[in-house]
């Protein structure tokens, strides 16, 4: 993976992390304030220059249009920008990537970061500057190993090829990922071969996120010692503190519903990351920060066995003690249900009716909302819906709006964060029996869109076998109670062996047949690419490609109604096509004809759209 | 929310334009910022104040700034030209990074229309920009705030501003009557003339509101460029706006901010006669909008009287002095002075004159001595051997003796003169040293001393407002000039007027292209445009009909051609979009002279931050044909443009079809297009 990065340190040019509140006075040093600086070898000099200029016209236009700056460009290269309280990120990539891209990768890089340290105010507080070096140049790394330079014009989930796979396999992996659930502690998994997803109930964001653990795993061969709670299962067992936002929360608490679709190919659409950034439902104040974002280094396990109680005082730390008397007339509900979900109370079954029924009713609040969401034009948040139907492939209308997110008018998402959150909370009101995350109510006036979102702790649970990863979100409290841990361990040992071993056995992937035409497909709902373009390193013939993909990418992004394109210039034509939940683009390799320029009918450009009709379908690309 | 500003690297604001709302948001910033009580200082220090930090980090970082957004889409655009840095601000959705960068290319361009070479020299260019005199400022900044407007108006409404080339009126035989005329009677009695003062009339053409309906130049005259041409359009219009948007005013003009009514700021269009061309700050307000409707009206008033209060009346007649390119036959000469003389015919229609100014060719001596110098200056810098300029020095001994002719025969009367000659002898007492060369790294500065004397010496010819006075066509001769066309065109005015609006129309192409929509002819290498009309008013409808839909399309349109300029940056030649229930074609191709399509190599691929493509600022087309004869040598290269809007239903064989059709019927060899 090294080799195959540092071919594209081209590409990503520079990422930091400057703090501005370490640089206050004028004779604070600038470096001071330098989180991080990729590449980690620059000279001092250019670091600071670059923090310090850079960080401060952000600061200056920002005041100026009294909002965030959100992409800066040099004459050689762009960057994303995010600026939340008093941290500056910038990542710079270079000027053939669009600006639109470079805005995801840099939101997932933070995301990721969130999500195995918590907050990041708070991780900077506790942690060294340079152990948490190490852990964003992990994610740099990551983010940098995709398969193709298509990565960095689309995030996608790499899967493995199901075409060359039985497909009772992929049954057989759904099928123990749901059998894990049947331990009320788990949340939903994922199940990994050689870095690949086999079968995920997660959104794809969040499979992604899960994803650049298991891989650091992978490569570092079990050298890493952190936060592993290895038990009496063996080494083959991990498992790590893991932060979620509230809204991914909320999705994975509806999942019961979901359980049956669980399988490859319905992941969820995930809100965009980059809005539960902004939501405003809880502000980090100092007193909840220092126990509810405890990085993962630092969580003694020992503090995880008295997890109802524990759990309980994170709950209170994230909602104010007046909603929860006010919603709730029994005192204390949450630990009750927390004991009975655990499965250790006579009433169990009573009360799992009761909590499905919850569930349920907290769903259907949540589909009324998308409702009535949809009616004001939001386009976030009722993705789901379709995928809830089960109608994952079909074109709803409503996910037209999917795309938007990318080069939405984010000034409107001030306000639809406001009415998501204002939304949230009414939902959690009434569902405040069945959802610890519901309870999480917006604390009064803090409308500061630069606070970072509220983080919930979680554990990602890991069982190995060899490359064949299973990873569980699961409540904290599941490491420590050990017949818990048991039984989703044994559940699943058997079933993940054989599948093991039936993965391995499975012949490689033959390489995309380069030939005649290179082509690649996107689907933005599942986040998944396929493409035969050939390694990053093919160079010369698929170069021209990616910069025409990264073209029409683009202009798909800007104009929605933009549905088809086709551009030529004398060496290739490219034809583009966007559905609302997928983009395609083909291009015919060889020489076309000579009729160029001119309007002509002989110009083969314009049979490029039957071509590509016609030839992906053998990749299984339906485009009629 | 918008903004066009240019600064100095020290910060200093050199120029300004904002519209009311940006002006109202700036100052609110600042005003919190400041202690109750104070008053505000003068805007222009307001935005020095808020903009500096940005103007001076531009000015430390190496790889320089070009663009900024925020996340409710402010986009800032900075562009360094020489010693200024030009930052475009939008906040409102309406305009893009490229339309911001167009922007201010487009200002540039008409900066260096109006200085000329002074604006090679950074020192020279900030004086011309920002005159001490506050009232020579502000008349100053008034003009080119109006020329901005008028930019920004005509981009958004008028197609052959949108693709920047120049439309004609399609008649052909009223056009060869009229060219006729201009030739066989007015340019030659004019030249023919003694009150013509040495002014030397070389091109002659007359406008109906943007569009083209005869240009004549004379036989002597070099070819003036598309970029040149369209730029002097936009000065005409600035001066005698077109009254299609005094008929209808769009809502938000209406609205009006100040409270007063659009009424109340309504400058009425002056009588030509008492027009003063030169000085001519207070432009008639465009489409009734108050131009600098932040200004209370009481100051407004103040400023008013003190214009009454200049010394002299300005003089009508005083043509305005333009800086254009000229091709002579031993080269391009760029920023040549002419003078402009732009006479109003009717509200509408004007006739624009421009001549060659008898002191000129002190200009055409001035440019080939700061060239001699700019190559001295790079070859001490970077040694032999490195860039083309560098390694062929200009002979200096040559020079010498040529420079010393010149300055003798400029006279040391003047003081400017005079600086000019100690400099001069002091560089020769460096460079042509006893016994040693003298060129060295040492002379650098002295070259750089040099071409700001040579500037100064050219602003001293060309700009200072004494050197116009003996110069130019009698006011007599401009009145006889105006009657004559006058008396030629009475009869056609109205239909001009309504010609104007609806040149082509689409009606005459439905039959023949059913499903064709609209679409757009240009011809890079002449820099014309056909297209039918698209304008879309209250009283003028196209077959578009009005509201809504008519709107739509235009806005497709606009976004058309963003799109395809896009891909053409990139190197892509050829476009089709499906967007909505439209299909979009684009073309871009070479033929010869004859017609013959001719074989197509591929486009350079420009960096996001390039030159807008376009004529108007930049020639993108004329260093396209350039770049593509290179491999055509021997031949005459046409370059031409197709977009098309059609119904997204009808097949794509007879869309490409309709294209191929109108490609070859538009510019038949006769270049009377299709009607």
């Amino acid at each position: 993976m090294a080799g195959l990065m540092s071919l594209d340190t081209r590409r990503c040019n520079y990422f930091f992390l400057y703090d501005g509140s370490k640089v206050r006075g004028e004779g604070d040093p600038t470096r001071e304030g330098i989180c991080y600086f990729y590449p980690e070898e620059t000279p001092l000099d250019k670091q600071d220059l670059l923090c310090g200029q850079l960080a401060g016209v952000a600061r200056c236009v920002s005041e100026l249009s009294s909002s965030p700056v959100r992409t800066l460009k040099l004459r050689r290269c762009k960057f994303a920008v995010r600026m939340m309280a008093d941290f500056f990120w910038a990542l710079g990539c270079s000027m053939d990537v669009p600006t639109v891209s470079v805005c995801e990768l840099l939101d997932h890089l933070i995301d990721l970061f969130c999500f195995y340290n918590g907050s990041v105010r708070q991780s900077y507080q506790l942690n060294s500057k340079e152990s948490l070096a190490a852990q964003w140049a992990q994610y740099l790394s990551h983010m940098q190993s995709g398969p193709s330079e298509l990565c960095y014009i689309f995030r996608c989930l790499r899967t493995i090829d199901s075409t060359n796979v039985d497909p009772l396999l992929l049954l057989k992996a759904a099928l123990i990922l749901q059998a894990c659930q049947r331990c009320p502690l788990v949340l939903v998994g994922c199940i990994l071969f050689r870095g690949r997803v086999v079968s995920t109930q997660m959104s794809p964001q969040l499979t992604m996120k899960v994803m650049v653990h298991e891989s650091e795993i992978y490569t570092k061969t079990q050298k890493s010692n952190e936060a592993s709670t290895s038990s009496s299962l063996g080494g083959a067992v991990s498992s790590t503190a893991v932060f979620l936002t509230t809204s991914e929360l909320q999705y994975l608490q509806s999942a019961p519903v979901n359980k049956d679709l669980g399988s490859q190919s319905t992941p969820h659409k995930d809100d965009p990351p980059k809005k539960t950034r902004l939501s405003r439902t809880l502000s980090d104040t100092p007193s909840t920060e220092s126990e509810t974002s405890c990085p993962a280094s630092l969580q003694p396990p020992q503090k995880l066995r008295f997890s109802p109680h524990v759990s309980e005082s994170d709950d209170s730390l994230f909602s104010p003690a007046s909603s929860q008397s006010a919603d709730s007339p029994n005192p204390s509900p949450q630990p009750l249900r927390r004991l009975l979900s655990n499965g250790r109370n006579s009433n169990q079954t009573e009360e799992e009716v009761h909590e499905e029924e919850s569930y349920r009713a907290g769903f259907q609040n949540k589909e009324d909302e998308d409702r009535q969401m949809d009616s004001q034009g939001d386009g976030s948040v009722f993705e789901e819906t379709p995928c809830v139907n089960g109608g994952a492939g079909d074109g709803d209308a409503a996910r037209g709006t999917a795309f938007d997110y990318r080069g939405a008018d984010s000034g409107n998402e001030h306000s639809r964060d406001d009415r998501k959150a204002a939304g949230d909370s009414g939902v959690c009101c009434r569902k405040a029996k069945g959802h610890r995350a519901g309870t999480r109510h917006p604390p009064p006036l803090t409308f500061d869109s630069l606070e970072e979102s509220p983080l919930i702790p979680m554990t990602l649970y890991m069982h190995r076998v060899n490359g064949l990863v299973l990873a569980l979100l699961v409540e904290p409290r599941l490491t420590s109670d050990s017949a818990s841990m048991e039984e989703v361990y044994h559940s699943s040992l058997a079933s993940l062996n054989g599948l093991e071993a039936h993965l391995r056995a499975a012949p490689p992937g033959a390489p995309g047949a380069s030939g005649q035409y290179v082509f690649a497909h996107y689907d933005s709902i599942q986040s998944t690419l396929k493409t035969n373009v050939s390694g990053r390193s093919g160079g010369a013939t698929d170069h021209p490609f990616v910069r025409a993909t990264s073209l029409l990418h683009s202009h798909f992004c800007d104009t929605e109604t933009l549905q088809e394109a086709i551009i030529r210039n004398v060496s290739a034509a490219m034809y583009g096509t966007r559905s609302v939940a997928q983009e395609t683009y083909f291009q015919q390799q060889g020489s076309l004809s000579r009729n160029w320029g001119i309007p002509s009918q002989q110009d083969s450009a314009f049979s490029l759209p039957s071509k590509a009709r016609h030839r992906l379908l053998k990749h299984g690309v339906n485009l009629l | 929310m918008k903004c066009l500003l240019i600064a100095s690297e020290s910060a200093e604001i050199l120029f300004h334009w904002t519209d009311p709302e940006y002006q109202r948001n700036i100052q609110e910033r600042y005003g919190t910022a400041q202690e109750e009580g104070e008053e505000l200082p003068a805007f222009e220090d307001v935005l020095s104040t808020l903009f500096a930090p940005i103007i001076i980090s531009s000015s430390t970082m190496e790889d320089s700034y070009t663009s900024f957004t925020t996340d409710d889409n402010h986009i800032y655009v900075l562009h360094q030209f020489d010693e200024c840095l030009y930052i475009a601000v939008n906040g409102d959705g309406e305009e893009k990074e490229d339309d911001l960068r167009r922007k201010m290319h487009v200002m540039k361009k008409m900066v260096e229309v109006m200085f000329g070479m002074v604006t090679l020299s950074g020192n020279l260019l900030r004086k011309e920009l920002r005159p001490q005199d506050t009232e020579q400022r502000t008349r100053l900044w008034k003009y080119l705030q109006g020329l901005i407007e008028t930019y920004s108006h005509l981009r958004d409404n008028d197609q052959s501003f949108l693709v920047e080339a120049v439309e004609r009126l399609i008649h052909p035989t009223l056009c060869e009557q009229c060219i006729e005329f201009l030739e066989r009677r007015l340019v030659q009695q004019l030249n023919s003339s003694v009150e013509r003062a040495g002014e030397e009339v070389l091109h002659a053409f007359i406008l109906v509101h943007t569009k083209l309906l005869a240009f004549y130049s004379s036989r002597n005259a070099s070819i003036l460029t598309p970029s040149d041409l369209l730029a002097i359009i936009i000065m005409a219009q600035n001066l005698y706006p077109s009254n299609v948007d005094l008929d209808d005013p769009s809502p938000e003009e209406v609205e009006s901010t100040s409270g007063s009514g659009p009424e109340s700021f309504y400058t009425p269009e002056p009588s030509p006669s008492s027009r003063d061309s030169s000085s001519s700050a207070e432009q008639p307000a465009r489409g009734g909008t108050p131009m600098f409707e932040f200004v209370d009206p009481d100051i407004q008033m103040a400023e008013d009287s003190l214009h009454t209060l200049e010394v002299g009346p300005p003089d009508p007649s005083t043509p305005r002095r333009i800086f254009l390119e000229v091709s002579h036959k031993d080269g391009l000469y760029p920023m040549m002075p002419h003078s402009m003389y732009c006479l109003p015919l009717w509200p509408g229609i004007t006739l624009v004159m421009l001549t060659k100014i008898p002191t000129s060719a002190v200009a055409v001596s001035v440019y080939k001595y700061l060239e001699d110098f700019d190559k001295l200056e790079k070859h001490l810098r970077e040694g032999p051997g490195s860039s083309a300029a560098a390694r062929s020095p200009p002979n200096m001994h040559d020079v010498r003796s040529k420079m010393d002719k010149f300055i003798k025969a400029l006279g040391p009367s003047e003081l400017q003169f005079a600086q000019l000659q100690s400099v001069w002898t002091e560089f020769k007492k460096r460079a042509f040293a006893r016994g040693k060369s003298g060129f060295t790294r040492d002379l650098i500065p002295w070259c750089k001393k040099m071409k700001t004397q040579l500037c100064g010496i050219y602003r001293h010819c060309f700009l200072s407002d004494l050197a116009d006075v003996p110069q130019r066509l009698s006011l007599s001769l401009q009145e006889r000039a105006q009657a004559m066309v006058q008396e030629k065109l009475i009869d056609w005015k109205d239909f001009l007027l309504v010609k104007s609006k609806r040149n082509i129309t689409m009606v005459s192409y439905l039959e023949d292209f059913p499903g064709l929509i609209h679409f757009i002819c240009v011809d890079r290498s002449g820099g014309q445009m056909i297209a039918p009309s698209l304008s879309i008013t209250e009283h003028t409808t196209s077959e578009l009909g009005k509201g809504p839909v008519a709107h739509y399309i235009k806005n497709k349109v606009w976004g058309l051609v963003r799109t395809t300029r896009h891909c053409l940056q990139k190197g892509y030649s050829t476009v089709t979009l499906r967007d909505g229930d439209f299909y979009f074609c684009y073309f871009l191709w070479f033929e010869n002279e004859t017609g013959y399509r001719l074989d197509s190599v591929d486009i350079p691929v420009l960096a996001d931050d390039s030159p807008p493509i376009g004529m108007l600022a930049y020639d993108y087309y004329k260093r396209l044909l350039r770049y593509y004869s290179k491999k055509h040598k021997g031949e005459t290269v046409k370059c031409y443009e197709l977009l098309t809007v059609h119904l997204g239903v009808i097949p794509t064989e007879i869309i490409l079809q309709h294209c191929r059709q109108l490609a070859t019927k538009l510019w038949e060899p006769s270049r009377n297009p299709l009607l």
